[in-house]
């Protein structure tokens, strides 16, 4: 049924632009230099983005490779096919994708879906991974490829794709490609690096996402990065503090959590982390302090056990001992 | 001898959830990962269980799609909660880039020649 319908609207849509071929009229004017701020760079193209020819169907690997070397970590696309290729589907998931570069101590970030968030990863020297479709909605046919560069002048966009080293593509049939893969395009960042369009919340999940196989020096770097760009964001400081306790780095922990707890009295994972960090410097009067605000009903199923938990070990500390360690105030960490 | 893949399965699945009973507790860190304090309610929804039964869903699916058996657990490894369940959910449909590039539709063609003539307009600025 379903392709039924796509044939019927495909046969529409050719009748539809009879017409207009024959008249080949009103072109359009260049599409990048109408789209770009007055005085941007004209063009720009990463020449040093290493090339890997594509096997069949095996884009995936191959422009994951593109932007994974690019970035300074060491694989090949045959590393990477028992990694992302689905041979069911004889192609690799956007899911697998992202999660992939976490294995080399890569973060994975998602772009914006807009022309303007490519331009600048391309301007700060990053090349940019791109979901392309050269089908229909009801009829897709997809396809990754690396942009690494843009010509304004010429108004093209210059890619590694498939099996093409340097391939220009037209501004706008590049766009009407990207546009009919949802405008899906990710980069690859070492720790610390944060795209120039970020948003703090993707940010940081991403971030966070990274945490979770990091090691404690690596996911300190993505999280103070954070912090030198959005200082009034609680979880840039909770993932940092989170780091430097992994690293057994009680106090400047206990600090960060403390900067969280100031800009959001509210946020009971910070709390939490802070009373854990505390009880194990010995402090278990100040992390009670800490927890007694929580509404620990109130809160999510993982969150909800660990304030429970450490309450517990907290209450458990407080009576084995008569009062908390001479040292137990930590000032609140500068970015 | 041959079990179903029906048995297999649900064998995979009940082992791993009772796996998973006996280290709930032990595993318990009194820290919280960022993760769990970025996710939204309805992420943070999915518990530890249902996201092992979601792993369990995610191992059969990668079998069937003849992701190689030595690869399988790795890959299973690197999602995380919320990835594994978009997996478990759209592996059959979610976009799989794959196909080299002369693949270019003839509705594809006929898509851009729309656009450079102005027909349709998919970069109206928002």
């Amino acid at each position: 049924m379903r392709k039924r319908a796509a044939t019927v609207a495909a046969r529409f849509v050719f009748l539809l632009s009879i017409p207009l071929l024959l008249s080949a009229c009103a072109a359009r004017g260049p599409f990048i230099a109408a789209s770009m701020a007055p005085g941007a760079r004209t063009s720009v193209e990463l020449d040093a983005t290493p090339f890997f020819p594509q096997d069949k169907y095996q884009c995936g690997p191959a422009a994951l490779a593109t932007a994974l070397v690019a970035s300074e970590a060491t694989t090949t696309p045959e590393d990477l096919v028992p990694l992302v290729y689905l041979p069911a589907r004889k192609g690799s998931l956007q899911v697998e994708m992202l999660a992939t570069p976490r294995k080399f101590e890569r973060l994975s970030y998602v772009l914006s879906p807009n022309f303007d968030s490519i331009v600048a990863e391309l301007n700060a020297g990053r090349p940019v991974l791109v979901l392309h479709n050269y089908g229909l909605p009801t009829w897709p046919k997809w396809h990754y490829a690396v942009v690494i560069g843009y010509d304004s002048a010429r108004d093209r966009f210059i890619l590694r794709s498939g099996t093409k080293r340097r391939d220009e593509w037209r501004a706008r049939t590049f766009m009407v490609a990207w546009h009919h893969a949802h405008r899906w395009a990710m980069v690859v960042l070492r720790p610390g690096e944060i795209p120039v369009t970020a948003d703090p919340r993707s940010y940081l999940q991403a971030a966070a996402d990274f945490e979770r196989a990091a090691k404690p020096e690596a996911a300190l770097l993505a999280f103070d990065a954070a912090i030198k760009r959005w200082p009034a964001e609680p979880v840039a400081w909770i993932g940092r503090g989170t780091a430097q306790y992994r690293a057994g780095k009680l106090t400047e922990a206990a600090r960060d959590y403390a900067a969280a707890v100031s800009i959001d009295a509210n946020n009971a994972g910070a709390r939490n982390n802070y009373a854990q960090t505390l009880l194990e410097l010995g402090c278990p009067r100040r992390a009670r302090e800490q927890l007694s605000s929580i509404d620990a009903a109130a809160l999510q199923t993982p969150l909800r056990e660990a304030v429970s938990d450490t309450r517990l070990h907290v209450d458990a500390a407080i009576s084995a001992t008569t009062a908390d360690s001479a040292e137990c105030t930590f000032p609140v960490s500068g970015s | 001898m041959r079990l179903s893949l029906w048995r297999k399965t649900s064998i995979a699945i009940l082992s791993v959830a009772m796996l998973n009973l006996g280290f709930v507790s032990a595993t318990q860190a009194a820290i919280v990962d960022t993760s769990a304090l970025v996710t939204t309610d309805r992420e943070a929804d999915l518990s530890t269980v249902r996201a092992q039964l979601t792993r369990a869903e995610v191992r059969a699916k990668f079998e069937e799609m003849g992701v190689d058996a030595t690869a399988i657990d790795r890959r299973v490894a690197q999602l995380n909660d919320r990835e594994l369940h978009q997996m478990a959910v759209d592996i059959q449909n979610a976009p799989a880039g794959g196909d080299v590039v002369w693949l270019i539709g003839a509705v594809f063609i006929v898509l851009i020649i729309l656009e450079l003539t102005g027909v349709i307009d998919i970069f109206k600025k928002t």
